[in-house]
């Protein structure tokens, strides 16, 4: 009630001040996939859009990553109403080039978050550089930090194994890719195995079993996701073993970040997913209301923090768990 | 019930209480189009029943695939990750050719022969399991399942399959005609025009595609001694093998076939998303064995018809189109989507004369 | 709580219909193929398998297997009668869930962790049943195929799932349900302590992996479960209901069984199994899971009960049968991977052996 006399009172001064107005933008957000990152994702973009005066449609969540699950969707969306601006995760980096130019084509601005077109880099001409930016995480990066810190917590020594989710999902593969070249430059650190759980925990511990009773001296185990990383340090638990191997988890849920305090997961990434939201819808409304004179940045990219026991009560830290 | 007492609206109420059992799936299809044009924005558009066929193409051949094999009483598990063993295979076999010098369309050609040549095997496979060694279908076909799956991911060893030329793209994504408001109609190819113009694009070429598969399986399935004989093994293989009907061998073309028809629908998933994954038809398994169902097949093998499974196959699609455009959100969706296809299905079996 | 007091109840009957399996042990394995071969596994993967033949791998193995074992038993009951049940996996999954948020509403409401646990195992279970109910009515009252009963119910309970979970896992339960779920009848360290349900009091948590656990709870709670199952279904009058049925409605419904009330049992029977599996996913976890699409347990359980012996036409499978149905596709998978084989090999050695099993089955049928 507040609001919409006080948007009213805006729209009236508005009117008479010299300037761009614009209507409210309307904002679609297109996820990749159903799951807590991208449900961070939401909230991060709800609260901006809520904050800047946009109206926002968020698109059905697609079942399983996959330009097959997502793209039907995205057309479906977009054929509803007109919007003037698309936030999505590209779940190819290829299938999507074409749908999403004509959505351009169309007149609707398009920022890709989490997840790029091509390579990435829309700052080159090329057949996928129509979007305003790309904000999003930089897997491989991720990847080979991951790596690096997992490294230092065993005495960069040892055998490591990763516990990833779905081979068929591009930024997983990214982040196998980037750890295992990480490890890569530990001459006395081994990478044992790579197991593929699907997101199903029960699977992922059932996996980690087996690789610590083929292997009993591995010392460190990277999660790849919530599922993962569950899967992985419930099968160390349950070997007893907690302590003894570490486990370093990709993804900050709340059930992560108290198994951390509770000493059963050593490290946890965590992706801003609530912050890209908010930055793609920021850059987004900024740029339509005045095309000619804000220039988005190509590529933002919010990076990563990491959790471990010392800093996972710092009140600063404590924005980054995914709600 | 209540209009017991007016003769002759009883019998021509029954009439019409019967008729409509009859054509029940048709009648449903036909409510549910007519309820989401009003109720979601945007659904009422000749575009919207692109947008269901173009996306529906992939589910509405796997569909035929199961309907085949569901007739002769068994199950096909693999036909999701033979789609994606296709859908690889093809995209790497036309990527090569085209890389190698072919001319695109050649390359097209030859690829795509030779990726259904592929495809067939894993049918093969199972058809011989089935037919000749009695293993039951079930089995065979989930193992054939992990044996594609386990293919797949070793030939694109992490990176999904890419690389073909531009005219696939074009072919896959492409549309027959083509109309912009001052700039006239063009065919096959899409006319330049300025950033925010409509074009109207008509028809899609993966549908044509479907669509001429689709009636010649009806064709094969309800005109042809092919087409009976399936239905006799599927309905008593006793009396079909005494009838002199060859059951092993049309049980192995069936499974043969149904691997085809996932092949098929794999080569239209890399033109459409310009790659293949492995897992690119797990999704559609269920979808599809559940339009089959929907369109009144028996489990148990003997009864479906095309017709009906691709009625089958646009209620559902439809059902999920509607909702998303109605902006249902997605777990409500999930919801939704259960209690209608059994509500329908309920009514339909309420309804007289369909008592069984 | 109401774990131990299934089990007691439950163990009764079970110890009895252990003595029937003694007796007829040998003509049971050898009508059954997939146990020979799964005794085949387990030795080749002995000498194949670094560290595989251990007692500690072989309990794991079992223990990861509780929800995928009662999934089974609820889809052999339901392929038994001629049916399927795809619901089971997500219904499993909405009990899961169902469980985790009874338990932190009841957390919040103050009440002490054994009441929290306790009340919502229960609540959550008999919660379970009802998608059961709807899928058991709407087949028996108005005729529609349980493929699409189930398939409708499939996406209700996932739906509503997620909604109750809002896509999360359901953290912040009570710490001693994995350590419930999780436990062991015997620890023992040689030369220092044996000591039942638990370590001695004061054990430091870090030397746990030294220490002798024997007989995980979980599998005492599932071989009770499945032997009381195995005996209703063996010997009662509602196992030969259920097997009449399967074999002919017909002839059951000549034979004055009540055909559908019969079948709204053995629905309303299996979305409580599958519930089980879910309320137990909580112990085993501590955490409210909702199933993700890609698990596909339905299928999973399918293919075991297949295996196990039970025929998709009805009136054939076993529990126990389905049992060692999944613990074959459970060892294969552990066996093949502590065997060094790659993920990818492993999905096609998976099908390729399983298939070769079969084939040989059949070619030799002497064997049975």
């Amino acid at each position: 009630m507040k609001r919409s006399s006080l948007a009213g009172l805006l729209l009236a001064v508005g009117g008479a001040l010299p300037g761009p107005v614009t209507a409210a933008p309307k904002i679609l957000f297109m996820p990749g996939v159903a799951d807590p990152f991208y449900f961070t994702m939401e909230k991060g973009i709800k609260a901006k859009a809520a904050e800047l005066g946009a109206e926002l449609v968020v698109a059905e969540y697609p079942k399983a990553w996959g330009p097959e699950h997502q793209i039907p969707i995205l057309q479906a969306t977009i054929a509803r109403q007109k919007f003037d601006l698309l936030l999505v995760a590209p779940t190819s980096t290829d299938a999507l080039k074409a749908p999403l130019k004509a959505i351009y084509e169309k007149g609707v601005e398009i920022i890709t978050v989490d997840t790029f077109l091509g390579d990435g880099d829309y700052s080159k001409k090329s057949d996928y550089s129509f979007p305003l930016a790309y904000i999003g995480s930089d897997n491989e990066l991720g990847g080979r930090l991951m790596a690096e810190h997992l490294a230092r917590l065993v005495g960069e020594k040892g055998k490591v194994f990763v516990e990833a989710t779905n081979p068929d999902t591009s930024s997983v593969q990214g982040r196998v890719k980037g750890f295992k070249e990480g490890i890569a430059k530990f001459p006395n650190m081994k990478l044992v195995g790579v197991e593929w759980c699907q997101d199903v925990q029960q699977k992922a511990q059932e996996q980690t079993l087996a690789a610590l009773q083929r292997d009993k001296d591995i010392v460190g185990i990277f999660g790849t996701n919530v599922f993962s990383a569950q899967g992985s340090y419930q099968a160390v638990v349950n070997a007893g073993l907690t302590g003894a191997v570490k486990i370093a988890s990709w993804d900050a849920t709340q059930e992560l970040i108290a198994a951390l305090k509770k000493g059963q997961v050593d490290l946890v990434l965590a992706q801003k997913p609530a912050e890209m939201g908010a930055l793609a819808v920021e850059w987004g409304v900024k740029y339509l209301q005045d095309r000619k004179n804000v220039k988005v940045p190509k590529k933002v990219i919010p990076g990563f923090e990491f959790f471990t026991k010392a800093n996972v009560d710092d009140p600063k830290m404590q924005q980054f768990i995914y709600k | 019930m209540e209009a017991a007492g007016v003769a002759g609206v009883e019998p021509t109420r029954a009439r019409v209480l019967s008729l409509l059992a009859e054509r029940w799936l048709f009648a449903f299809l036909a409510l549910e189009t007519l309820y989401f044009c009003f109720a979601a924005e945007g659904f009422a558009n000749p575009n919207s029943l692109q947008i269901l066929l173009f996306y529906g193409v992939e589910i509405f051949l796997l569909a035929m695939a199961e309907l085949f094999v569901i007739v002769t009483g068994g199950i096909d598990l693999s036909v999701g990750y033979v789609l994606g063993l296709a859908s690889i295979v093809g995209t790497k076999l036309i990527g090569a050719l085209a890389g190698a010098g072919v001319p695109p369309a050649a390359a097209l050609a030859l690829g795509a022969a030779l990726t259904l040549a592929v495809g067939i095997l894993p049918g093969l496979v199972n058809g011989w399991l089935v037919a000749y060694l009695d293993v039951p279908p079930f089995i065979a076909t989930f193992s054939m399942l992990g044996v594609c799956h386990g293919v797949s991911e070793l030939i694109i060893e992490g990176v999904y399959a890419m690389g073909l030329p531009p005219l696939a793209a074009e072919l896959g994504s492409g549309h027959l005609l083509y109309y912009a408001p001052g700039a006239g109609m063009s065919f096959l190819a899409r006319p330049e025009v300025e950033r925010g113009t409509e074009v109207w694009e008509i028809v899609p070429n993966v549908v044509v595609l479907a669509a001429v598969v689709i009636a010649a399986l009806w064709f094969a399935l309800s005109r042809t001694r092919f087409g009976r004989h399936v239905y006799a093994v599927g309905g008593n293989r006793d009396a079909a093998l005494r009838a002199g009907i060859p059951v092993r061998r049309r049980l192995l073309a069936v499974y043969a076939l149904s691997a085809g028809l996932a092949s098929l629908a794999g080569l239209a998933y890399a033109l459409k998303y310009v790659s293949g994954k492995a897992d690119a038809g797990a999704g559609s398994l269920l979808d599809s064995i559940a339009a089959v169902m929907i369109g009144g097949a028996s489990m148990f093998g003997g009864s479906g018809t095309v017709g009906r499974t691709v009625a089958g196959c646009l209620v559902i699609a439809v059902l999920e189109l509607g909702l998303r455009m109605r902006g249902t959100p997605t777990f409500d969706k999930y919801v939704l989507v259960g209690v209608i296809l059994v509500g329908a299905v309920v009514i339909e079996r309420w309804l007289p004369g369909k008592g069984r | 709580m109401n774990e131990g007091a299934t089990t007691a109840a439950e163990l009764a009957p079970g110890s009895r219909g252990g003595g029937f399996l003694e007796s007829r042990a040998g003509r049971a394995l050898a009508r059954n193929w997939s146990a020979w071969f799964l005794l085949l596994l387990l030795v080749t993967f002995s000498f194949t398998g670094r560290n595989f033949l251990s007692i500690g791998n072989f309990q794991h193995v079992v223990h990861l297997q509780t929800l995928p074992l009662l999934l089974a038993a609820a889809e052999t009951l339901v392929i038994v009668t001629g049916g399927i049940d795809l619901s089971i996996g997500f219904v499993a999954g909405l009990a899961s869930v169902t469980a985790a948020k009874l338990m932190q509403l009841l957390a919040a409401a103050g009440l002490p962790a054994g009441a929290v646990i306790a009340l919502g195992a229960a609540g959550a279970l008999v919660l379970s049943l009802l998608p059961g109910l709807v899928n058991g009515l709407v087949i028996t009252r108005f005729r529609v195929p349980p493929f699409i009963a189930t398939l409708g119910m499939w996406g209700i309970a996932n739906g509503l799932a997620l909604k109750l979970s809002e896509g999360f896992p359901v953290a912040g339960l009570p710490g001693a349900l994995p350590r419930l779920g999780n436990g062991y009848v015997v620890y023992l360290l040689p030369g220092e302590f044996l000591s039942f349900l638990g370590p001695p009091a004061g054990f430091p948590e870090g030397r746990i992996r030294e220490v002798w656990r024997l007989v995980p709870f979980s599998l005492v709670f599932v071989a009770a479960v499945l032997a009381a199952l195995a005996f209703v279904l063996r010997r009662g009058r509602f196992g030969r209901h259920t097997y009449a049925i399967g074999g002919s409605v017909d002839a059951a419904l000549r034979a004055g069984i009540d055909v559908r009330r019969h079948l709204v049992w053995i629905y309303v029977l299996a979305s409580g199994l599958a519930g089980l599996a879910g309320v137990f996913n909580v112990f085993q976890t501590g955490i409210g899971n909702y199933t993700t699409f890609s698990a596909m347990y339905e299928l999973f359980a399918v293919a075991a009960v297949v295996i196990g012996g039970a025929s998709l036409s009805g009136g054939k499978g076993r529990v126990l049968g389905s049992a060692v149905g999944v613990l074959v596709l459970a060892f294969l998978q552990n066996g093949l991977a502590i065997s060094g084989v790659q993920p990818f090999y492993r999905y096609i050695a998976v099908g390729v052996l399983l298939v070769i099993a079969v084939v040989i089955d059949k070619l030799f049928p002497d064997l049975r």
